[in-house]
């Protein structure tokens, strides 16, 4: 066993690079939970297909990627109050069997559909934060272009991705600029620090709407209590198909950012990720946003620097490399059985 | 517990006890959520008494339904080629599968959104003992089931505490993460592509050895089994367990003061329902012999559950309708899609020739119009749902 603390760094960036989208689509299990008490297992097909939204937009119709997934976000809240009016709202939300049933048919359907349409081959998306801006100083990346350490590719839309060193456009790296920044000795990717932004700025914009607006009273009014708010005069429904919606923004959101590190989209692009973000949610607590932030964070961490640092670089247990995605698992088992309100959530008393 | 928690009503003379009848046809409340606690603890507190059985009714649309299955067993192998055969066989023994399920969810009380995961150990392992160790085809599927079982009790530790949306929740994620692990386990699952199992069941000579016999011969055993199983599973949720079963699902506080033991019952309903989806996947085994993982999306688990709401839950039946909606439904789906020569409504019946496009749209019709699976719809004779 050998303490590998120079390369701790690394992991842990890596890890809370992962964690900001699982953040973010645990964000979009809670929006939704804490409204309902419901359980959204279509979360990561819709943001799957917000994805592709994405795709079309920019990919195909060469639309600026920003705009697209802007549009790509708007289009999928759409699509979530949709959801919500036509499938969800029509039953009581007392019981959850049927809800169940049809967020589980809405997982079929819409993977069903986009495997048809899409096929399951990675689609290569566009890089949201290629390179720093061509006035920053690049002569790190010049001297690692140099060792053969890395080196870029162009791909056809003009945007640049990491490659492995030798590949056959190396040169065009040089006019990239570089695509990390060095931080304790650990590079630290423009995707990285672009996620964490991002993220940052859409939870900013999620606080003043929840915080600030009207809407977003009304939300917290009906997710603290249906009924009493229902006797006040909010409009239950439209707002829970509201809280659907601003699920549906961030659960695309969080789809477009983690694309580019899966290598493009898929229709199957999700479910690993679902496994993760629920299993941030429910240490979190599921029904407290910051506790779904926190935990989608932790839960990163836990993948980077627990599992892929600590059980296989330092003890060298090889095997864990695989079982990142069962330690997720086990983290939802142990939580549920133990502290099923999580780090945050409202503790539930039954009564009998 | 004050009185009011118990509205027990008297039998009145003339009426006909159903408390034990809950199998033919009879779609029982669906699974519990926390909201409707006592709704049901009328039917609790009579479970764990021995159902006077007066008269078993089955209405005329059963009968249909009955005849309609005789013949479709008859007939099926008889038009069949000898692939058809082996395809129709596998279709059928999913109602296996699709009882375990009913069984977990329906009679149990517990959300298994998982249970593909044990059709494919009962596959894997069914494949492991007979191919690369030789053991005979009897102790191979029994291997299977046994092994899937186990695994079920494992699984089912967690569903203890874990109820509810909860549970659905573990259970999805086991399905998620088991496709991703079997692919490493290449000794036992032969990896990314699958497996092919060096073993096949042969007809004894006297039956014929043409592939359509041999065919025949496997299809006689899958029914035998099968029925078996139906019949076995009958008995258990008749019996005290499976009313002791159906008590915990309604409401398992009552259960416990009436005695029963919620852990073993808990844990044994969520094994027997293991056992019974290892059945069929080690049945798939002896039909087709290759097993891969590609046959275990998250989806097919997803399907299953599917397959046992569509039925109707807590209807031992509603299973074997289930399956058979479900071979319908891509039967219809596949002729739509062959249609050709309609421009863009061709395009879009294409669309149907996806099983599990047909099965979330048709989760989705049918929630909206029965909401407490098929069976009870057809009959009509569905039990009430608010005592």
């Amino acid at each position: 066993m050998e303490w590998q603390w120079d390369v701790l760094p690394q992991f842990a960036f890596n890890g809370l690079r992962e964690g900001a989208v699982f953040a973010a689509v645990a964000l979009a299990l809670v929006l939704i939970f804490k409204a309902t008490t419901l359980i959204n297992f279509a979360t990561g097909e819709l943001a799957m297909l917000g994805a592709f939204l994405m795709y079309i937009l920019n990919v195909e119709q060469g639309m600026w990627l920003w705009l697209s997934i802007v549009l790509a976000m708007l289009i999928s809240a759409g699509i979530g109050a949709a959801v919500e009016r036509a499938l969800v709202r029509p039953f009581d939300p007392d019981d959850h069997l049927p809800v169940v049933l049809i967020t589980l048919g809405l997982f079929l359907i819409v993977n069903a559909v986009a495997g048809d349409i899409w096929d399951y081959q990675l689609r290569p998306v566009n890089e949201p934060f290629g390179t720093f801006p061509s006035w920053a100083p690049s002569s790190q990346e010049l001297k690692e272009v140099a060792d053969g350490s890395i080196s870029c590719v162009k791909v056809s839309s003009g945007n640049f991705v990491e490659a492995t060193a030798g590949a056959a456009d190396a040169t065009t790296c040089e006019l990239a600029g570089r695509t990390y920044w060095t931080i304790l000795n650990a590079n630290v990717d423009y995707r990285t620090l672009g996620t964490w932004v991002t993220l940052a700025v859409a939870l900013a914009a999620l606080f003043m709407v929840l915080g600030r607006t009207k809407a977003g009273l009304a939300f917290r009014a009906v997710s603290s209590s249906a009924e009493s708010a229902r006797l006040v005069g909010v409009n239950t429904g439209r707002t829970l198909g509201f809280g659907w919606a601003l699920a549906s923004v961030f659960g695309t959101l969080g789809a477009a950012l983690v694309a580019p590190s899966l290598n493009g989209v898929n229709p199957n692009m999700m479910q690993f990720i679902l496994i993760y973000a629920l299993a941030g949610a429910a240490l979190g607590g599921l029904d407290s946003l910051g506790g779904a932030i926190i935990g989608g964070i932790v839960v990163g961490l836990i993948k980077g620097v627990v599992v892929s640092w600590f059980f296989v670089q330092v003890m060298g247990w090889a095997f864990f490399s695989i079982l990142q995605l069962a330690t997720a698992f086990m983290l939802i088992l142990v939580v549920l059985l133990f502290r099923p309100s999580g780090l945050f959530g409202t503790r539930r008393i039954e009564r009998v | 517990m004050i009185d009011d928690d118990w509205p027990t009503p008297m039998p009145r003379r003339g009426d006909v006890d159903r408390s034990g009848d809950y199998a033919v046809f009879a779609a029982s409340p669906a699974p519990q959520t926390p909201g409707g606690a006592h709704q049901a603890s009328a039917t609790g507190s009579q479970m764990l008494e021995a159902p006077r059985r007066t008269r078993r009714g089955t209405s005329p649309l059963g009968w249909v339904g009955a005849g309609l299955l005789a013949v479709w067993l008859v007939a099926m192998p008889l038009t069949s080629t000898a692939t058809q055969l082996a395809q129709n066989t596998q279709a059928m023994v999913m109602v296996l599968a699709v009882l375990g399920v009913n069984l977990a969810t329906g009679y149990g009380g517990m959300i298994s959104l998982g249970h593909g995961v044990f059709v494919a150990v009962g596959s894997f392992a069914t494949a492991y003992a007979a191919a690369d160790m030789g053991l005979p085809w009897a102790v191979s599927i029994l291997a299977g089931a046994v092994l899937a079982g186990t695994l079920g009790a494992v699984v089912g530790l967690p569903a203890l505490r874990i109820k509810g949306i909860y549970l659905a929740l573990v259970t999805l994620g086991l399905a998620i993460v088991f496709q991703p692990l079997s692919k490493r386990f290449t000794a036992f699952t032969g990896g990314v592509s699958g497996r092919t199992v060096d073993a096949e069941m042969i007809a004894p000579t006297w039956f014929g050895t043409s592939r359509w016999s041999e065919g025949l011969y496997r299809y006689l055993i899958c029914v035998a089994v099968v029925v078996m199983a139906l019949w076995l599973v009958q008995q258990l949720v008749d019996s005290r367990p499976g009313r002791a079963m159906r008590a915990v699902r309604d409401d398992d506080t009552a259960a416990a003061v009436y005695g029963v033991n919620l852990t073993t019952n808990r844990l044994a309903t969520f094994a027997a329902s293991a056992a019974l989806a290892g059945l069929a996947g080690a049945l798939q085994v002896v039909l087709v012999p290759f097993a891969s993982q590609e046959s275990f999306p998250p989806q097919e688990s997803l399907v299953l559950y599917a397959t046992a709401v569509l039925g109707g839950l807590g209807s031992i039946w509603g299973s074997v309708l289930g399956v058979a909606i479900r071979e319908a439904a891509a039967a219809a789906g596949s002729g739509l899609a062959s249609i050709d020569g309609l421009g863009a409504i061709s395009e879009l019946f294409d669309l149907f020739d996806d099983e599990r496009l047909l099965f979330g749209a048709a989760l989705i019709v049918l929630t909206f119009v029965f909401p407490r699976g098929l069976a009870s719809a057809i009959v009509g004779r569905a039990r009430r749902r608010d005592a």
